[in-house]
C-alpha cells in the first residue's frame, strides 16, 4: 500500500555472510541464530548474554520484529541444529572468531563508537554491499579512538532495516548496555537526513524536539517488571531510571505522582505519605469518562520527568536527553473514588517551530486497545482547532502511532466526506475543518486509495471499503456509545509564553 | 487512455466526492504510480513484520486484524485498596492545582526493610515514651541525606569519606526539628553503615544528571540535561539590568529571611518569658501555701509582680498603654498602699514627660528649619543660635603676600623653600586682614546655602567693612575709587605659574588654614563655654531670644 517495499531487494540478497554451526559456548554477542518463538523458528540476534546458576541466558532481538518483543531466553530455545550467522569478522581471512578469540574489548564503554563503527561515507558504501561496509569500518575501528568528529555523515536518521540487520555490532561489545544500534546508509537515504550526533544534539537543544537520536537507542531493556496501580506491566524499551533498578525484579511506580521505587517497603511508606490524587495541573476537560489535565513541564518538573521516564519504557524513539521545560503535558485520566488515574498523555511543545501539535503520545500499556489513543489524538486536534492552527504529530511515529494516526485520519476525513449533500471539497477545506495539515489530508487520501485520477480529473472516491468501515464504526458506537471529545467541555485558552517566561518562568 | 501526466492538484482545488461505483476502475495503475507516501515511521522499522502485516490488513479493510503484538500486562497481586485509599471526591468545577510532587509527598526518604530492623532494635532500647516513630526516623535519615548532599555535592565524582557526625551536628540549625536532634545520634551509625555499603552514594535512588564530565554525552543513563535557551541579544545594559534584578531579589529575600528570623527570635523570647512568668507564679503560690500553713496572714500580694523597680505601674497605665513592651496581660490590681506615695511621682513624671515632649518637638522643629531663618515675630523655632553659628564658617582669608618681583626670581631659588625666610617675608607682607583677634566670633564669616529653585546664596556677616568709620555714604562713595587705585598701584608683572610662586602660595595656604582652624576651634570652645554659662544662668531665656536675620546676627553678648 502506502509503504512501498523499496528495500526488499536488499533484504533478499545479502552478501555472503559467514555461517556455521555454533555451540552454546561459541555463541557470542552479535551472532544471529534461529530461535524458537511462539512455536516457530525465527532468526534472532544475540544482544546480551548473562550467566545464571542454571546456565546462560540470552537477550535476543528477533530480526524484523519490533524491539519491544526482544526478550531474555534460556539456551534451550536456541536451535543449534541450524547454522548461525557470525558477526562481521575482524579480518576477512579470519574465518571464524572462536570463543578463545575474544575480540578486543578496548574501551567498550564508549557508545560513541556505536555510530562510528558502522560506516564511513565512502562511495562504495552506496552500493549497499555489506562486505564493503565491513571493511570500510575497519580503519576507524582499529584506531580505537573517539572518532566522533569523523562520523558526521555516517549516522543517517533514516535507515534500511535490511542492511542494518546484516551489519551487526562488533563482537567486542562486551558491555551489553553499551551497545548502540547499527546504522548504515543505503543509496536512497544517503542523500537525505544525514545528521551527525553533534547536529542532532544541537537540533534537540534548540528545537525542543522530543525524538531520539538513533545512536541513543539502547538495545537492552533495563527494567524487568513494573508495578503500577492495579497492574504488573512489562516494559518495552530502555529508560534511564537509576542504574541500580535493573537489578531488581520489580520496580514500583506510584500511580499518581509516578515516583519510582526499587523497594516494596519504601514504596508502601511513600504511599502512606503521598497525597496526590490526580495529575498535578489544571483540569481543562471533563466528560463522563475522562478528564484532561494540562501540566507544565517547567512548573511540575519532577512529575513530568517521572512521566517521561515512564513513557520512555514504551516509546522507543523518545529522548530524555534534554529536560522537560519546553513542553506542556496533556494527561488523560479516568476517575474513580481513589483519584484520577493516568491513562495516557501527549506532550506538546510550548512553541513549536515546525508547527507540530504533538510531540510524544502514549496510552499506558494497561489501557491500550480500548480506544483511548484515538481520544488522545482527537484531543490534540481539538486543541489545534482552539488555537486556530493546523497541526501534525512530530516524526518519527512509532508503528503503533502510525496505525492509530492513520485510523484517526481516515475516520475523520470519511466522516466529513460522507456527510449528505457533500459534492466536492478541496484538501484545504478538509484541513481547516479537521486542523490536520494539508499534507496529512492528502497523504491519507492517497494511502486509502481515495484520491484518484479519473478521466482527466481528480476525484475523491469514497471507496466501498471505507464506507463499510465507517458504517461498522457507527454501529459499534450505537452499542457502546460514542467516544468523542466534546469541544464544549474544553475549558482552555492557548497558553501564551513570552520569551522570558519560557526561559525564566517570570 | 494515453499516459498523460495527471493534472497538478492544488490544495485549494475543489475535488468532487464520488462513490466507488460512480467511476470505473481502469486507471488503477496510474494510481499506483502516484507518489510514495512516507509513513513517518523510522525507516529501519518500516519493514517490521507486524507493522507491514497491520498496514496491509488495514489496506484491505480488515481493521481488526491490524494488530501489533505487545508485551502483556496483568493484574497485580498487590493489594490496591490498601495502597490507594478512596479519598478522592470530585469537585463540581474543574480542578485547578499547582502543588508539586515534592509538596505532596511528605518526607522524601522512605524506609526500607533494613531500616525497619534497625528501628525496631533501636526502639527496644528506649522506653515506651521515648520511641522513635517511623516518620521521625525518616526525618532523621532525610536530614542526613540532605546534609551529605549539601556538604559533599560531588560525592558521586570524588568519593569523599562518609560525613562525620560532628559535621552533621554542625549543620543542625534552628530549622531542624527537635525530634531529629534527639534521635540523630542513635541513627547516625546506621546511616553511616548504609552509606558505606553503597559507596557513599545517596540512599535514595536518583537519576543521573549532568556531571560536567566527558562521559556525560554518551552515558545513556544521563538524562534531562539542561537545554540551552536561545540566546537573547546580550548588551551591557541588559546585563546590568538583570544583575540589578538579581541583586534586588537577593536583598529582598534576605530581608524577608531576616524578618522571619527576628520574628522567630521574638516569639522565642516571649515564650521564655511566659515560662518564667509561670514559674514565678507557681513559686509564689507555693509561698502563699506555706504562709497559709504557717498561719501568716496577708493578702494576695505575693501572687503578683511587685518588684519595686517596676515603678510605672497601674495608676498611669489607664492613660497610656505600655507601648514598647511585649504585650503582656496588664497586671491587675496593684495595692493601694503604694499608690498614695506614688501620686507625686506620677505627677512629676507627667510633667517631665510633657517637658520632654516639648523639647523633642523643638528639636524636631529646629531640624526642619535647619538652614532657614525664621523671620516671624514669635518664631516657633527657638533661637537656633548654635545651628546657625555652625552653619557659618569663618572666612579665613589667606591673602597671598605679593611675591617679590620677578626679576629677583633667581635669587629666590635658594630662599623660597626656606621656611623661616618665607615666614618673615609673609610677616612683612601680610596685610591687616590676616591679623586674627582672639575674639574669633568677630571674624568675617559666610555660609552657602541653596534656596528655592536651586538658587545659590552666600550669606555673610561680620564683614570687616572698610567704611567702619561712620562716613556719610555720599562721601564714602566719593572716595571709593581713590582707595582702589592706591591698592592697585603696585602692579607686578609675574608669572602666575612660576614654580616658586606656586610653591610659596601652597605653603602660605596651608599655614593659614592651620591657623584658621585653630582659631575656629578656639572660637567654638569659647562659645560653648559662653553658652553653657548662659543656659546655667537663665535657662528660660534661651528659648525666647531671637537672633534676627543671619546676615547681621550679632554674637550673643553677655
Amino acid at each position: 500500500m502506502g509503504v512501498r517495499d523499496s528495500h526488499g531487494e536488499a533484504t533478499a540478497t545479502p552478501d555472503p555472510v559467514e555461517k556455521g554451526f555454533a555451540t552454546l559456548n561459541t555463541i557470542r554477542i552479535g551472532v544471529k541464530a534461529m530461535v524458537q518463538k511462539d512455536g516457530e523458528l525465527r532468526k534472532a540476534e544475540i544482544l546480551s548474554i548473562r550467566q545464571r546458576k542454571d546456565g546462560p541466558s540470552f537477550y535476543v532481538h528477533y530480526v524484523d520484529f519490533n524491539k519491544r518483543l526482544d526478550e531474555w531466553i534460556d539456551s534451550t530455545r536456541i536451535d543449534l541444529s541450524h547454522e548461525v550467522e557470525w558477526p562481521q569478522p575482524e579480518k576477512p581471512e579470519k574465518k571464524k572468531a572462536g570463543p578463545g578469540n575474544k575480540a578486543p574489548s578496548k574501551n567498550a564503554q564508549k557508545r560513541a563508537r556505536a555510530g562510528s563503527r558502522e560506516v564511513s561515507a565512502t562511495p562504495d558504501l552506496l552500493t549497499g554491499k555489506n562486505t564493503n561496509i565491513g571493511k570500510a569500518q575497519r580503519p576507524s575501528k582499529a584506531g580505537g579512538k573517539e572518532n566522533r568528529d569523523e562520523t558526521p555523515a555516517n549516522l543517517s536518521v533514516l535507515d534500511s532495516e535490511a542492511i542494518s540487520a546484516d551489519v551487526t555490532p562488533k563482537p567486542e561489545m562486551e558491555d551489553v548496555d553499551m551497545i548502540g544500534v547499527s546504522f548504515t546508509d543505503t543509496k536512497e537515504e544517503h542523500e537525505q537526513g544525514k545528521m551527525s550526533r553533534e547536529e542532532e544534539i544541537e537540533r534537540l537543544r534548540t528545537s525542543g524536539s522530543m525524538t531520539q537520536n538513533p545512536t541513543e537507542i539502547h538495545r537492552v531493556r533495563n527494567l524487568n517488571r513494573l508495578q503500577m496501580g492495579k497492574f504488573d506491566i512489562e516494559p518495552w524499551y530502555f529508560s534511564p531510571y537509576p542504574a541500580s533498578f535493573s537489578d531488581v525484579d520489580m520496580v514500583y511506580i506510584d500511580e499518581f505522582c509516578l515516583s519510582y521505587f526499587d523497594n516494596k517497603r519504601a514504596f508502601e511508606r511513600h504511599r502512606s505519605k503521598c497525597t496526590l490524587v490526580h495529575p498535578p495541573g489544571n483540569e481543562i476537560y471533563r466528560d463522563d469518562r475522562i478528564s484532561f489535565f494540562e501540566v507544565d513541564g517547567r512548573r511540575q518538573r519532577t512529575w513530568c520527568r517521572n512521566l517521561c521516564l515512564l513513557s520512555k519504557l514504551f516509546l522507543d524513539h523518545k529522548t530524555l536527553y534534554y529536560d522537560v521545560d519546553p513542553f506542556l503535558f496533556y494527561c488523560m485520566a479516568t476517575r474513580d473514588e481513589t483519584g484520577c488515574h493516568l491513562v495516557g498523555y501527549f506532550s506538546k511543545e510550548k512553541d513549536s517551530a515546525e508547527g507540530y501539535n504533538l510531540a510524544c503520545i502514549l496510552t499506558l500499556p494497561q489501557y491500550q486497545r480500548l480506544g483511548y489513543g484515538r481520544l488522545l489524538i482527537a484531543f490534540s486536534y481539538e486543541l489545534s482547532k482552539r488555537e486556530g492552527k493546523l497541526g501534525s504529530p512530530e516524526k518519527p511515529l512509532s508503528d503503533l502511532g502510525l496505525l492509530s494516526y492513520r485510523q484517526y485520519w481516515r475516520e475523520t476525513l470519511v466522516e466529513l466526506l460522507i456527510e449528505p449533500g457533500r459534492e466536492s471539497m478541496s484538501e484545504n477545506e478538509l484541513a481547516v475543518l479537521t486542523s490536520m495539515t494539508e499534507k496529512d489530508v492528502h497523504e491519507t487520501l492517497v494511502v486509502f486509495n481515495m484520491l484518484r485520477y479519473h478521466k482527466g480529473n481528480w476525484v475523491i472516491v469514497l471507496t466501498d471499503q471505507v464506507v463499510e468501515q465507517h458504517n461498522k464504526r457507527l454501529e459499534k458506537e450505537k452499542i457502546k456509545g460514542s467516544r468523542k471529545i466534546d469541544p464544549a467541555r474544553l475549558q482552555w485558552k492557548p497558553p501564551v509564553f513570552t520569551a522570558s517566561s519560557r526561559t525564566w518562568n517570570w | 487512455m494515453g499516459r498523460t501526466r495527471p493534472k497538478k492538484l492544488t490544495s485549494k482545488a475543489s475535488i468532487p466526492v464520488v462513490r466507488e461505483h460512480d467511476i470505473d476502475a481502469i486507471e488503477e495503475e496510474v494510481q499506483n504510480a502516484l507518489q510514495q507516501i512516507e509513513t513517518g515511521v523510522e525507516k529501519a522499522e518500516e519493514s517490521e513484520f507486524h507493522l507491514q502485516a497491520a498496514i496491509n490488513a488495514s489496506a484491505q479493510g480488515k481493521v481488526n486484524e491490524a494488530h501489533i503484538p505487545t508485551p502483556e500486562t496483568v493484574l497485580s497481586s498487590l493489594r490496591y485498596d490498601e495502597l490507594y485509599p478512596p479519598i478522592f471526591s470530585q469537585p463540581a468545577t474543574y480542578i485547578r492545582f499547582s502543588s508539586t510532587v515534592e509538596d505532596c509527598c511528605g518526607c522524601p526518604y522512605n524506609m526500607t526493610e533494613e531500616d525497619d530492623v534497625f528501628l525496631k532494635i533501636m526502639n527496644e532500647k528506649r522506653d515506651a515514651a521515648d520511641r522513635c516513630t517511623e516518620d521521625q526516623f525518616e526525618e532523621v535519615m532525610h536530614f542526613f541525606e540532605e546534609t551529605a548532599q549539601t556538604k559533599q555535592p560531588f560525592a558521586a565524582v570524588d568519593n569523599p569519606p562518609v560525613l562525620s557526625f560532628t559535621e552533621i551536628q554542625d549543620a543542625m540549625d534552628a530549622a531542624v526539628e527537635e525530634s531529629v536532634k534527639r534521635f540523630a545520634k542513635d541513627v547516625y551509625e546506621h546511616w553511616k553503615s548504609r552509606r558505606t555499603e553503597t559507596g557513599n552514594r545517596s540512599l535514595m535512588p536518583s537519576l543521573k544528571f549532568e556531571t560536567g564530565q566527558e562521559t556525560d554525552d554518551t552515558d545513556p543513563y544521563v538524562c534531562f540535561r539542561r537545554r540551552e535557551v536561545r540566546q537573547i541579544r546580550k548588551t551591557r545594559g541588559r546585563d546590568a539590568q538583570s544583575a540589578d534584578k538579581l541583586r534586588r531579589l537577593r536583598k529582598e529575600l534576605e530581608d524577608a529571611r531576616q524578618l522571619v528570623a527576628l520574628v522567630r527570635q521574638r516569639e522565642l523570647a516571649r515564650k521564655e518569658m511566659l515560662a518564667i512568668e509561670r514559674q514565678v507564679f507557681l513559686q509564689r503560690s507555693e509561698v502563699k501555701e506555706m504562709k497559709r500553713k504557717l498561719n501568716l496572714k496577708d493578702d494576695d500580694e505575693d501572687l503578683i509582680n511587685q518588684k519595686p523597680k517596676k515603678k510605672p505601674t497601674e495608676a498611669p497605665a489607664v492613660q497610656r498603654p505600655v507601648a514598647p513592651q511585649l504585650r503582656m496581660p496588664p497586671k491587675a490590681g496593684t495595692q493601694a498602699a503604694e499608690d498614695l506615695q506614688l501620686l507625686e511621682d506620677v505627677q512629676a513624671e507627667k510633667e517631665n514627660e510633657i517637658l520632654r515632649d516639648i523639647n523633642q518637638n523643638i528639636a524636631k522643629h529646629i531640624k526642619w528649619n535647619e538652614g532657614y531663618v525664621d523671620f516671624t515675630r514669635a518664631p516657633l523655632s527657638p533661637s537656633p543660635e548654635r545651628t546657625f553659628q555652625a552653619a557659618f564658617r569663618p572666612a579665613i582669608t589667606a591673602q597671598l603676600p605679593t611675591p617679590p618681583s620677578s626679576d629677583s626670581s633667581e635669587n629666590m631659588m635658594d630662599t623660597t623653600l626656606d621656611n623661616p625666610s618665607t615666614l618673615s617675608l609673609r610677616d612683612k607682607l601680610a596685610p591687616q586682614t590676616m591679623v586674627m583677634s582672639d575674639d574669633t566670633s568677630r571674624m568675617p564669616s559666610f555660609r552657602r546655602r541653596i534656596g528655592r529653585g536651586g538658587r545659590l546664596f552666600i550669606d555673610r556677616r561680620n564683614l570687616v567693612s572698610r567704611c567702619r568709620v561712620e562716613l556719610d555714604p555720599w562721601k564714602a562713595d566719593r572716595f571709593k575709587y581713590d582707595q582702589e587705585d592706591s591698592d592697585e598701584e603696585l602692579d607686578f608683572e609675574r608669572d602666575q605659574f612660576d614654580i616658586h610662586i606656586m610653591q610659596h602660595r601652597a605653603i602660605m595656604m596651608a599655614k593659614a588654614r592651620d591657623q584658621a582652624a585653630a582659631a575656629a576651634q578656639a572660637q567654638a570652645q569659647a562659645q560653648r563655654r559662653l553658652q553653657a554659662d548662659q543656659t546655667a544662668n537663665n535657662p528660660g531665656q534661651t528659648m525666647g531670644s531671637n537672633p534676627g536675620p543671619g546676615a547681621i546676627a550679632p554674637t550673643p553678648e553677655t
